[in-house]
Order: structure tokens, then C-alpha cells, then sequence
């Protein structure tokens, strides 16, 4: 087997200028998916990080019958007793904090015209120490100590609809728990601007205590839990899961992939795509090493003749074959991979920025992360393609007629 | 004593053009005609004849390297022409030994990997592959030429190469195919010795194809060729065998 690799790989050397060309090849094909891959890849981590920082949190927690039917009254499906839920989750390991939420909808008026909106109670502070940032154009954020004063803030359409702006004071309209009519008057001191025009439309954010005196419920609708790393999801979902299990209320978790469906679909878009990429390459590679193989067997084809001659059994030329294409596919991964991790560290270093992708107004840093999977991947890709390539001219050299093949000039 | 090859009347045709405007009869051509030949163990024998007599096609048959049209060819008692094709590669790895007109060396191999080739695909252990490669090559005079690549050495060395390669693992049967027509005279004729001198030392067999009838001096069985049919087998009473 040794020597019939040393064999492989000189013969892999007959023909440099061949060689080379065949390596800058596989090489840059290797290269293009690590680049590719490798960009995708700091883009699926930027779109989840965004959005566990928007909001989404790394967990969530919900009374179960909030998945199995929809409100008859506001909050009839929320969290009892939210304060001990968070004790106990608190006291987990990788836990960086917990904010309450209330999800209501109802009507907003300025004395002269109303809209609806679809409202979100926070408690800032614990927004805030999650790190949960809401991009705020005018005025400022929520605050948790303004005494008894209620603070909102309204999305930019519906704030431009209501005709009001940061100062002015409108009227929220809600039905209580218990199916009552009950309104406040609310101060704006921000304006939000999330990106996206059917949520800026109808969007409304106040405070935790002035929801719950609003809707005149003590419950939550679920609890964010931040964590230390977006890695530690899974064994935080794991020791939980348990400890909140035998409540009096029953609770369920929901890791944020479960959550972020746009994350979900944006990355089963790209992983398409790269797939895609990913068969043009094999192809490429595929089409043009059959060619190199099926040359390199016919200038050989006395030698190929000469070794059948002294019953060298024909597997063996098949596996000489294949084994030249596996030492030709691996240099060329190698040479991918070295190009690959030069050209991302460059890339990476050199700042370069792309345009604003859409819904952002932000341009967006080219950076390439190093993913060792999807070297192996690439890496053994093209060894495939090129083993697979050397399937034809393998058989064509094990069948050649020893007498010819020697005759051959 | 047995026969180590029997040639039973043994024809090979190969066709020719197949465009319809030839006569069905003449789509082929007779290389070989109703040969017969048989050569005992140890023999050293020469097959004369000028160019496309019949002398290569004579020794890829008897070689297992090409199938008879007719008739019939044993090796060492086997019959070859009923070997399945696997069968066939195992007699001549293990019984049959070549030199080529062209040398034929692995080119990206050294002297020595060359001569080791027929011992690496028989499976044999490393150790005893180097020292019988190291005992072939010596036996051919070029042990110090042993790490040399083909492309490094003349054509009478590779030649000598080829015949180191070609006895390496001991076969019953050396078939050479106008070893010395790449050769000049000197080395043909030292080529020639060299073989003599194995067929003697080793009681290798040997069989040699050459159309120069100046090496067939010290031959002592000759068999002439001429229109793919045998027309005469000398044999210099007492020296046939080595």
C-alpha cells in the first residue's frame, strides 16, 4: 500500500504544469466555499444575535395554554405569580437576567382621533440589562422610576398617524381582565423605529406597572431569560425544564430557534444557496478532473499495458486511479484551504463594509468566519468530485488490451 | 520431462478494415498460422524472423497477454485459453517474466522499486522484497545504479533493469520481446550474455524474439518465423538446455 501511494503520488507529479492547473482548480473551488460558507455563516450569527438582542431573549417562558387556545380575556393565558417563576430561574446556572412581558392590543386616541395599536409592557430595567436595544429616533427610552407618571412609546407611523410626538400626551384604551372598559393617560418620550412599516404602524410600548394597572391583572404574558452565551441554550433549556415542572401553573420553555422564524427561513434560504454553489463546484470540479484523468491515462497507457502484462490485477490500476485522484483532491483541498483562511483573514482585517441589507440603513462589515466544518466539508467535497472523476478513466485503464496498450505509441 | 509451453497448432487472426468494399474473406489477416512449439524447462530459445513474421504475436500468445483464434497453449501443464481472465493474470504474475523492447520501466520509480514491482503485487513481505531485489539487481550488475530513476540510466542499463525485473520472482518462463532492438550492438550482445549467463546460473527459461541474426550465434535452439508460419526449429544437439 505504501508504495502504491508513492506511486500515486509521483505520478500525481508527471505532468506539473497539469498538476498546477488542476490544484489552482479544486483549490479555488475549495476556496470560493470557504469564503462563501464562511461569509454566510458571520451573517446566520449576526441575524441570530440580532435578534436574541432585539428581544427575542434566548429563552422564553409560557403558561402552556397559551399554545393551546386564544384569550377570552386579556391575560386569562398568562403567568400567575410571575416574581416566584423568575426566582426560580434565577437561581439556574449561565442566567444573565429575566424581563417580564405583556403583549395587549386596544385603542389609542389624542382627543380627536383614534387608531388601534398592539402594545408590549416592559420593564426597562431589565430590558436594558439583557442588553435588548430598541432603535429609538426621537426623544428617549422608557424609564422604571418616573413616580406615577405613564410613559410610552409609539412606532413611527402610528406616531405620525396620531399626529403626535415626543411630550405630548395621549389616551390608552384596553378591556381589562375582568372584560371592563379602563384607559390612561399616557406621556410619548420616544419615537421607535424598528425597520419594519406594519410594526412601526401600530406599535406601543409602556411600562410593566402601568400595563398591569391598565389590564388590572398582576400576570405576565411570558418571561425573556437572557443568558451568559446563545451556546449555553440548550443545557439551560435541559436543567430548567425540570425545576419549573410541578408548579401549581404549567409552564413550557421555548428556546429562541423555536421563536425566530425569520432567522429560520432566512437561513434555509442561504443554506440553499450555498448548496447550489456547493454542486456547481463538485461539477466544475468533476468535468475538468475527468478530462486531466482521462489525458494522464493515455499518455501512460504502454505503462498501464506493462503493468496488466506482469498481472497486476486490474482492481489495483482502478484503485491506482482513484487513489491519484484522492492525493490530487487533497493537495488541492489543502492549497483551498490555506487560500481560503489567507483570503478570510485578509477580508476580516481589512474592514470592508457591503451595503445595507434590506430593512436596515446600517451598511453591513464583509467578514468571513473560520468554520472547521465546513473545511472538512469542502475539503472532502472536492475529494469526492475528483475520486468520482477518476471513475472512467480507472475502468477505461483496467480494461485496456494488454497487447494494444503495449503497442501503443 | 514435461513441456514447460506447448503451443498446439495455434493460429491467431486479427481483422481488419471492416468498411463494407472487403470480401468477408480478406477482413482479417493471419499473424500466426497452425504454430506448433514446445519448450522444456531451463531452455534458452530463439525466435528469428524479419519484421512482422508473426515472432511478437508468437510471444504475447505464449505470454497470456493475447488469445489464440485456434488451437491451443499450455503453460507449466495449465491450459491457458481456459483460464477466466483473473486466472490468467495470476499465471503470469507468478509464472511468466517480461522484457519489452521499450524497457518499459515505471518511470517514476527508481531502478530498484522497479525491480521490486513483480514481488510487491505477489504480496511479498517487505524484507524479502528488498533483499531479493537487491540479489536481482546484483545479478544483473547494476546494484549501484539502484536509486537511479529511468530517465537517469542508458538504454543497455534499463534494459538490464527490465531483465532483473523480469526474474525477480523466480518465474518458470522469461519471454523477451526484441530486447535488443533498441540497443546497439555491444549491448545487444552483452544483453544476450546476460540472459545466457542466468538461463545457465538459474536454469531460467528463456524465450527471445530478434530478427538480428548475429545474436543467434551462441543460441542454442532457434525457431524461424516467416509469414506467421513456423518453417524450421534448430536445436544444437546437447546444448538446448542450460
Amino acid at each position: 500500500m505504501g508504495k502504491f501511494l508513492l506511486l500515486a503520488f509521483r505520478n500525481v507529479f508527471r505532468n506539473r504544469r497539469r498538476t498546477v492547473m488542476t490544484l489552482i482548480m479544486v483549490g479555488g473551488g475549495v476556496t470560493g466555499l470557504l469564503l462563501v460558507g464562511g461569509f454566510f455563516a458571520y451573517m446566520y450569527n449576526g441575524i441570530r444575535e440580532g435578534s436574541i438582542n432585539n428581544g427575542l431573549g434566548h429563552i422564553q417562558i409560557f403558561n402552556e395554554e397559551h399554545f393551546n387556545r386564544d384569550e377570552v380575556r386579556i391575560l386569562d393565558t398568562g403567568i400567575d405569580n410571575w416574581r416566584q417563576v423568575a426566582a426560580i430561574v434565577k437561581s439556574g446556572k449561565h442566567i444573565r437576567g429575566i424581563a417580564p412581558r405583556i403583549e395587549f392590543y386596544g385603542m389609542l386616541s389624542n382627543g380627536v382621533k383614534s387608531s388601534i395599536f398592539m402594545g408590549s409592557a416592559v420593564e426597562p430595567n431589565a430590558e436594558k440589562g439583557l442588553g435588548f436595544s430598541t432603535n429609538i429616533t426621537s426623544g428617549r427610552n422608557l424609564d422604571s422610576q418616573t413616580g406615577n407618571s405613564v410613559e410610552a412609546l409609539l412606532g413611527a407611523g402610528l406616531a405620525k398617524s396620531m399626529n403626535v410626538k415626543p411630550g405630548d400626551s395621549v389616551t390608552v384604551l384596553a378591556v381589562t381582565s375582568d372584560g371592563a372598559l379602563n384607559g390612561i393617560d399616557v406621556q410619548v418620550v420616544g419615537i421607535v423605529n424598528s425597520g419594519m412599516k406594519e410594526y412601526d404602524d401600530r406599535y406601543l410600548r409602556i411600562t410593566l406597572p402601568s400595563a398591569q394597572r391598565l389590564l388590572q391583572s398582576d400576570r405576565v404574558t411570558n418571561l425573556v431569560v437572557g443568558l451568559d452565551k446563545t451556546e449555553n441554550t440548550d443545557s439551560v433549556y435541559d436543567d430548567l425544564a425540570p425545576r419549573l415542572h410541578g408548579q401549581s401553573q404549567k409552564l413550557v420553555l421555548k428556546k429562541w430557534i423555536d421563536l425566530a422564524t425569520a432567522y429560520k427561513q432566512i437561513r434555509s434560504l442561504f443554506n440553499t444557496i450555498f448548496i447550489f454553489i456547493g454542486v456547481i463546484v463538485f461539477f466544475m470540479v468533476l468535468m475538468s478532473s475527468v478530462n486531466t484523468l482521462l489525458m494522464s491515462m493515455l499518455e501512460r497507457t504502454r505503462e498501464i499495458g506493462t503493468m496488466l502484462a506482469m498481472g497486476t490485477p486490474r482492481g489495483w490500476v482502478i484503485a491506482l486511479f482513484m487513489l491519484e485522484a484522492s492525493v490530487l483532491g487533497g493537495l488541492g483541498a489543502t492549497v483551498g484551504l490555506i487560500m481560503g483562511n489567507l483570503l478570510a483573514f485578509l477580508i476580516d482585517h481589512s474592514g470592508i463594509h457591503l451595503p445595507p441589507p434590506p430593512g436596515s440603513t446600517e451598511p453591513m462589515l464583509f467578514y468571513v468566519l473560520h468554520v472547521p466544518s465546513l473545511m472538512v466539508g469542502s475539503a472532502l467535497l472536492v475529494i469526492l468530485s475528483l475520486v468520482l472523476a477518476s471513475i472512467l478513466p480507472a475502468v477505461r485503464a483496467s480494461r485496456l488490451r494488454i497487447a494494444e496498450a503495449l503497442a501503443h505509441v | 520431462m514435461d513441456d514447460l509451453v506447448n503451443v498446439e497448432s495455434v493460429s491467431r487472426r486479427f481483422p481488419l478494415d471492416s468498411s463494407p468494399a472487403h470480401h468477408s474473406a480478406h477482413r482479417f489477416v493471419c499473424a500466426l498460422s497452425d504454430a506448433n512449439l514446445r519448450v522444456s524447462a531451463g531452455e534458452f530459445l530463439a525466435i528469428s524472423g524479419p519484421s512482422g513474421s508473426g515472432k511478437s504475436t508468437l510471444l504475447n500468445l505464449i505470454g497470456c497477454i493475447d488469445q489464440p483464434t485456434s488451437g491451443r497453449i499450455r503453460i507449466d501443464g495449465v491450459d491457458a485459453s481456459e483460464l477466466q481472465p483473473n486466472a490468467m493474470t495470476t499465471l503470469r504474475r507468478k509464472k511468466i517474466g517480461f522484457v519489452f523492447q521499450t524497457f518499459n520501466l515505471i518511470p517514476v520509480f527508481t531502478a530498484a522499486e522497479n525491480v521490486e514491482y513483480p514481488l510487491l503485487i505477489q504480496g511479498v513481505p517487505r524484507d524479502e522484497r528488498r533483499r531479493r531485489t537487491e540479489e536481482a539487481l546484483d545479478s544483473v550488475g547494476l546494484s549501484t545504479r539502484a536509486q537511479q530513476r529511468p530517465d537517469l540510466l542508458s538504454g543497455g542499463e534499463r534494459q538490464r533493469i527490465a531483465v532483473a525485473r523480469a526474474i525477480v520472482h523466480r518465474p518458470a518462463l522469461v519471454l523477451a520481446d526484441e530486447p535488443t532492438a533498441n540497443l546497439d550492438t555491444h549491448n545487444a550482445k552483452q544483453l544476450i550474455d546476460l540472459m545466457r549467463d542466468l538461463n545457465i546460473r538459474l536454469g531460467l527459461t528463456f524465450i527471445f524474439s530478434t530478427h538480428d541474426a548475429r545474436l543467434l550465434e551462441h543460441t542454442p535452439r532457434i525457431v524461424r518465423l516467416i509469414d506467421g508460419q513456423v518453417i524450421s526449429d534448430t536445436c544444437v544437439e546437447g546444448v538446448c538446455h542450460g
